[in-house]
């Protein structure tokens, strides 16, 4: 079974972000930037049910410019085969992602396909659910923990009051959740491995895809600065303020 | 030139970095703020994940067992491994394992196996003593522990000041003076059990340093076979030169980390601090601080790469890795205590890693050669023969 993980090159989650002084988007120079960390979680994944004999080949792809290079010779440290890198220097949206995933997928051919639920920089959560919806793959998003048996994928999902388990028909689609796995740290040999893996570069006009992107961002402001809290004297007051001010009880 | 890392430097680096942060900071919180060593079960869990990692026992020559892997990115390493509290003295509180004492790979067979093998295997302590209350810098002369021959034995009798950690050592290294006319070429080194009849730990010599404090150490009609010379009779300077000289460069990598970490806290810092209606990123005398310390940093960091890189390429290098130990401790120096001075009270406070670094960071300047011998070093190789 061939299992394929788009993964993201993003801020690290460590980086306290400023935004642009013209407000056009997240000022990104000498920003450290990382694999997304969900995107880890799904490589683990991946990696995983090929340690464990289910997967035969886990190949990583990912869609941008050609810096995502190093995220992907992460990927290949961690585990995968080999490497995939959509090329475009143009701002990669969901939409378009999901696009040049499904084309790539026409060629590979692969029975799993493992996303990270969303990327800590937009926190979109949509290319994994595009990615099926173009392809007709069934899915299921926010995956706890996954099971493989018999052509067929069991799911336990984490929704809102609780855990459900679908159970999808390969090939399938997932997106992972926080709680799917720890990914390992790379390891020094296998970090020098990485550099004799196959990475392939391959154009959006090759794969036949448009990436123009189809959401046009108007302005990136940062959060409200939080107001600082204040002290109250006694549970009375306390519960007042949360009734009439707050109103977060009644 | 590329000065650019390696994609795998870069890799390993990351792997590093991530480690700190989610191993050892949190961990860190909870322990004393002088703490050196962790409780025994994480020590082991942190050690198994180095292990897998394939960094276990980093600066280990790897005929020992240690990693392949070359000076240059064992310097970025040791640049990554230093960026917490108890990063000068006790890097990631040991999870990557120790190369134990440059002298003791010269040793023969019969010493490696008692010494070297259980030290790295971290199963063994040694001390090094070599400092005497006469003195420090200039060793050669300043050696007034005696040692001398009895059929096949050696009768030491003498003392050492300032060794680090001897009185949880099960051995050590002892310089002790063998020809008394001879100067340099009159001292010999002895592996010493630190329990010899005659082996005595005085006193805890209390400095700057809480954690690895200094002891001093009296001998006092000490036997030692001939079997425990390391190296050669009266030859106790000639072993491990090369090796020594290596070490100032992980020594000197240690500090940039620390005073890496303690300008990235104070860019953080600044701006959200308000001072007079404004915050104090917006003040040029702040401004400037954080500017020099940007330069400390890249100034040190350079010079103790381009040390490593000769190393690494089998170039002459005991001037350059001198100018980074001397560079990089009185660079750390200044970076840490500007950004005491940016934090304020919280600078001097416990609750933050400043103070300890300031103390840790001054002893750096003394341990190890003290700047003024690094200089010296450095006029001879300028000087050649006009030095003196
Ligand atoms: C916490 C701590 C731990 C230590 N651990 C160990 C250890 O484990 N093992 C060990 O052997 N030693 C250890 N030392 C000793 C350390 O190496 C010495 O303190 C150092 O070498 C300086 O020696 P000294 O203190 O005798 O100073 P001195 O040699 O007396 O020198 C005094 C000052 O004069 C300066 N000076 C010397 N020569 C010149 C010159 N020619 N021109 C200008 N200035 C000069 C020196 O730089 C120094 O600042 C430790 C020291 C400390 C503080």
């Amino acid at each position: 079974m061939k299992v394929l993980v788009p993964v993201k090159r993003v801020v690290d989650y460590n980086v306290k972000i400023r935004v642009k002084p013209d407000n056009s988007g997240v000022d990104l120079s000498n920003v450290k930037m990382s694999v997304n960390p969900f995107c880890e979680i799904a490589i683990e994944e991946a990696v995983r049910l090929k340690e464990a004999g289910t997967a035969t080949e886990v190949v990583a792809v990912t869609v941008g410019s050609s810096a995502s290079q190093e995220q992907l010779r992460t990927c290949l440290a961690l585990g995968a085969d080999r490497a995939v890198l959509i090329e475009t220097d143009a701002d990669a949206q969901p939409l378009g992602i999901a696009k040049a995933l499904k084309a790539l997928q026409e060629k590979e051919g692969a029975e799993l396909v493992i996303f990270g639920k969303q990327s800590i920089d937009g926190d979109n959560s949509q290319t994994g659910q595009m990615f099926a919806a173009l392809t007709g793959m069934p899915q299921g998003t926010f995956a706890s923990e996954v099971k493989i048996a018999d052509g067929r994928i069991d799911v336990t999902r984490e929704i809102d009051g609780g855990l459900q388990t679908v159970s999808l028909k390969l090939p399938a689609v997932v997106t992972t959740d926080l709680r799917l796995n720890e990914p390992r740290y790379a390891s020094l040999p296998n970090i020098m491995k990485a550099k004799k893996k196959p990475l392939d570069v391959v154009t959006p006009d090759e794969l036949g895809v448009d990436l123009t992107p189809s959401v046009e961002v108007l302005s990136v402001e940062p959060p409200a600065e939080r107001q600082a809290g204040i002290k109250v004297e006694s549970v009375e007051e306390l519960v007042d303020k949360l009734k009439n001010e707050a109103k977060v009880i009644s | 030139m590329d000065l650019n890392l390696t994609e795998e430097q870069t890799l390993i680096v990351g792997m590093v970095r991530r480690f700190v942060r989610e191993e050892i900071l949190p961990l860190e919180l909870g322990l004393d703020p002088d703490a050196s060593e962790l409780p025994a079960e994480e020590k082991d869990r942190l050690v198994a994940l180095t292990r897998e990692m394939g960094l276990y026992g980093l600066g280990i020559p790897p005929e020992y067992g240690g990693p392949e892997i070359d000076l240059v990115t064992q310097t970025l390493i040791a640049v990554e491994m230093s960026q917490h509290r108890a990063g000068l003295y006790a890097p990631c509180y040991g999870a990557f394992g120790g190369a134990g004492l440059a002298q003791l790979f010269e040793a023969t067979e019969a010493q490696k196996e008692r010494y070297l093998y259980p030290t790295l295997k971290g199963e063994k302590r040694g001390f090094f003593g070599l400092s005497e209350p006469s003195g420090g810098s200039d060793p050669a002369r300043a050696i007034q522990t005696r040692a001398v021959r009895e059929g096949d034995d050696w009768i030491i009798n003498g003392g050492k000041l300032w060794i680090s950690g001897a009185d949880k050592a099960d051995y050590g290294l002892v310089f002790a003076r063998t020809d008394p006319d001879r100067g340099r070429n009159g001292v010999t080194c002895f592996i010493v059990d630190a329990d010899t009849p005659g082996f005595h730990v005085r006193r805890i010599v209390h400095t700057l340093r809480a954690a690895h404090y200094a002891t001093e150490l009296s001998f006092e009609d000490m036997r030692v076979p001939s079997a425990n010379i390391l190296g050669k009779v009266n030859g106790g300077f000639a072993i491990a030169n090369d090796r020594l000289t290596r070490q100032r460069i992980p020594y000197a990598a240690g500090c940039i980390g620390v005073a890496i970490k303690a300008q990235e806290m104070a860019l953080d810092y600044v701006p959200q601090r308000e001072t007079f209606g404004a915050p104090l990123s917006t003040r040029q005398g702040i401004q400037w601080m954080l500017v020099d310390n940007d330069i400390d940093i890249r100034q040190s960091l350079w010079i103790t790469l381009e040390a490593a890189s000769r190393a690494d390429q089998k170039q002459p290098f005991r001037k350059e890795a001198a100018m980074a130990k001397l560079v990089a401790t009185e660079a750390g120096g200044r970076v840490v205590d500007r950004c005491m001075q940016m934090f304020g009270g919280l600078g001097v406070a416990k609750e933050l890693p400043f103070e300890r670094w300031f103390r840790e960071m001054r002893i750096r300047r003394i341990g190890e050669g003290p700047s003024e011998v690094q200089r010296h070093v450095i006029a001879r190789e300028l000087l050649g023969a006009s030095f003196r």
